[in-house]
């Protein structure tokens, strides 16, 4: 499904990703692990189309077909999704409306009516409400004022009514009680099936104890420098990174 | 321009005056002449401000100064394109519809209220007085030349009268539409606003027009004790017009006035809004929302003066800027000696949707009176593009984000009319005005 060669990505001139070779077929849960200043989001925002950072070269490609030359929006509207590490406060657009606009946007692109307003409410409270998100944050403006925790459970209403084919979700687990961890995390597995791909973005395994990953690569200066299955996340955990950074340093 | 030239305008107009004095409302009352009359001296006396001017260091008024206005004395009822015509009727009754600055009977509809016209007022005797003990009183014309020229000059306009302990239900709606005739001309409209004590209005002035012309306005607003006023001004001129208005609102004790001031259209607009609170406890809102695109110039001068104590004021404009298009907030608040527990918040917020466009906001605070709270703070941004990536990324258009977030902006003021009607009104005139903006860019 998404197929990445040999990504390089820079920022202001600065090389952020180099080198980056990934590749995600559907069905599966990748995690993505690394210190801090790694390139993750950077990673995440790149396959979501933010234009800030420069593709320099390599193939980024989702269904044979390359991203490259894609907007966001019509990357969003071909399915793929990306749970921002920081939802941006939007003050002043209704939660519900701009989550109306999104999904309506999609549906048009995939050929579906769209829904009105009557329609789209009875869906959003019903995903909502899964998530322990109120009618009355969905009348707020979009995160305007949300607490971490609160920001993180609308990304995932988010990633619920839009049903995207990829979902890469950025540190969705941090700044989450042990109650809205486990919440998330539920949403996340509901998520999981044959059609539909994951990459979730972590630096906890506790996020993984709940959502088992297939996959487990961890992504060092830019480059991913070591995959395994859930055990590498464990590894990870007791080990931390420095022995991968000591490696990595020595292979240059 | 030169000294000279400036001269020769101002001639101009002092013999037009002379020339129609004699075909104005009010004619004959000996004290109307002598307010016109002064009104004139002051106004060849003053000239048309210039930039020197602090007032309007920003608003150059060249473009109005170089035309010799023609003044409208007599009825002339162009026909209306349709689409003003569709607008005036958007507005619900009790209305007073005036075009080319004279009350229209035919458009009007006055019912269930027992509304006037001011030229109708001042035809009757009972009522003349009532317009002499007002008319005049409250807006300064020894230093606003626009305000003296239309004190000369005006034709018609809207005499309102709440009387006392009585709650006005419908707004009251005011369309003032001004059609271009030939040459160039300038309408005067002026409107006098009194709500007794206790009593409560909503009135609302929309400018409305078709080809170039000058509206220069001036609307004096009396509230009595612990009246209520909610006052909406809807400027959406032709775009090659010029509109100058000016507000001047007298509060007396715990009297409350809300003003929400719209500028969608015009070449060059200059709204003056003047609140003197002048009663213990009285309260002014003025919320303000501007949105001009290339060629356009809007400068909204506000003044609000504290003069007794214990009063408080808010206040919100935005502006939103498009193209090469210039944009002005002074908002001046004073506070008088004795006018203790003053109470003012002041914002004022602006976006810049192009980087030619400008915008120059300042607060003018003038505070003497120690026991006092003002708050002040001028925002002035762009788009949000982690915003519009956000959106972007939810599969929301390029356009359609901008859209959204162009709204966004302007939602604590479009989203706080209180007139269903009118706010489906200015929804749809704002839509208008974002899409033919994100053309422009
Ligand atoms: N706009 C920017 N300008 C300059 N440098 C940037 C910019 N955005 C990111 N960077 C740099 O790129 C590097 C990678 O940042 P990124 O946010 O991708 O890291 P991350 O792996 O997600 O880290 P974290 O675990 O802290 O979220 C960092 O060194 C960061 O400072
Ligand atoms: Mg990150």
């Amino acid at each position: 499904m998404l197929r990445i060669r040999n990504l390089f990505a820079s920022i202001d001139g600065k090389q952020i990703l180099r080198g980056l070779n990934l590749d995600v077929h559907a069905g599966e849960v990748h995690a993505i692990m690394g210190p801090n200043g790694s390139g993750k989001s950077t990673f995440a925002q790149v396959l979501a189309g933010r234009d800030i950072y420069e593709v320099v070269a390599g193939e980024l490609t989702f269904d044979g077909r390359s991203l490259l030359a894609m907007s966001p929006e019509i990357r969003a509207r071909e399915g793929i999704f990306l749970a921002f590490q920081y939802p941006i406060e939007i003050p002043g657009v209704s939660n519900l409306y701009f989550l109306r606009s999104a999904v309506n946007a999609v549906r048009a692109h995939r050929g579906l009516p769209e829904l009105d307003a009557v329609d789209f409410m009875s869906l959003a409270k019903e995903q909502a409400a899964g998530l322990g998100i109120d009618d009355a944050m969905l009348k707020r403006s979009l995160n305007e004022g949300f607490s971490g925790g609160e920001k993180k459970r609308n990304e995932i209403l988010q990633l619920k009514l839009l049903d995207p084919r990829l979902a890469i979700l950025d540190e969705t687990d941090s700044g989450l009680d042990i109650d809205a961890l486990k919440i998330v995390a539920d949403g996340i597995n509901a998520m999981r099936s044959p059609e539909r791909a994951i990459i979730v973005v972590t630096h906890y395994q506790r996020l993984l104890n709940y959502v088992v990953p297939d996959h487990v690569h961890v992504l060092v200066g830019g480059r991913i420098v070591r995959s395994g299955g859930k055990e590498l996340a464990l590894e990870l955990e007791h080990r931390g990174y420095s022995w991968l950074e000591a490696e990595q340093k020595a292979v240059v | 321009m030169t000294m000279n030239s400036v001269l020769t305008k101002q001639t101009v107009y002092g013999a037009q005056f002379s020339a129609i004095l004699d075909r104005l409302p009010g004619h004959g009352l000996v004290w109307v002449d002598r307010l016109r009359e002064r009104a004139m001296e002051q106004f060849l006396e003053l000239g048309f401000p210039t930039t020197r001017l602090e007032n309007w260091k920003y608003t150059d008024v060249s473009p109005i100064r170089r035309i010799a206005f023609q003044p409208i004395a007599d009825r002339v009822s162009p026909p209306l394109p349709e689409t003003l015509r569709l607008q005036i009727e958007a507005y619900a009754a009790p209305r007073l519809v005036f075009v080319n600055g004279k009350v229209d009977p035919e458009l009007s509809n006055r019912a269930p209220l027992r509304l006037l016209s001011l030229s109708e007022a001042l035809a009757d005797p009972e009522q003349a007085k009532v317009v002499e003990t007002h008319l005049g009183q409250y807006v300064s014309t020894s230093d606003h030349a626009f305000a003296a020229w239309n004190t000369a000059f005006f034709t018609d306009g809207a005499f309102v009268v709440i009387p006392r302990g009585i709650v006005v239900k419908q707004p009251v709606n005011l369309v003032f539409v001004s059609v271009e005739i030939g040459e160039p001309r300038a309408c005067h409209p002026r409107n006098l606003v009194i709500a007794r004590e206790g009593s409560q209005v909503t009135f609302v002035e929309v400018f409305l027009g078709a080809g170039a012309y000058l509206t220069n306005t001036v609307t004096e607003i009396i509230a009595e004790p612990e009246a209520v006023i909610d006052y909406y001004k809807i400027e959406g001129e032709s775009a090659y017009s010029f509109h100058t208005g000016a507000v001047q609102a007298h509060l007396d004790r715990s009297a409350c006035l809300t003003s929400r001031s719209i500028s969608f259209g015009g070449a060059l607009v200059r709204n003056d809004l003047n609140v003197a609170l002048d009663g213990e406890g009285s309260h002014c809102t003025l919320n303000g929302l501007f949105a001009a695109g290339s060629g356009r110039l809007v400068d909204n001068h506000t003044h609000i003066d504290h003069r007794k104590p214990h009063a408080s004021s808010r206040e919100l404009y935005k502006g939103l800027l498009a193209g090469d298009a210039t944009g002005v907030f002074n908002g001046a608040i004073t506070v008088r000696e004795d006018a203790q527990k003053a109470d003012a918040v002041q914002h004022s917020k602006n976006l810049l949707l192009s980087e030619r466009a400008q915008i120059n906001t300042k607060p003018q605070f003038e505070i003497r009176a120690n026991d006092v709270r003002c708050v002040h703070g001028a925002t002035v941004g762009q788009i949000d593009e982690d915003a519009i990536f956000y959106l972007k990324s939810r599969g929301v258009g390029e356009d359609e984000a901008r859209r959204i977030l162009i709204r966004a902006f302007a939602a604590e003021i479009l989203d706080d009319l209180r007139v269903p009607a009118l706010r489906d009104q200015m929804e749809r005139l704002f839509t208008n005005w974002v899409q033919s903006a994100l053309e422009a860019a």
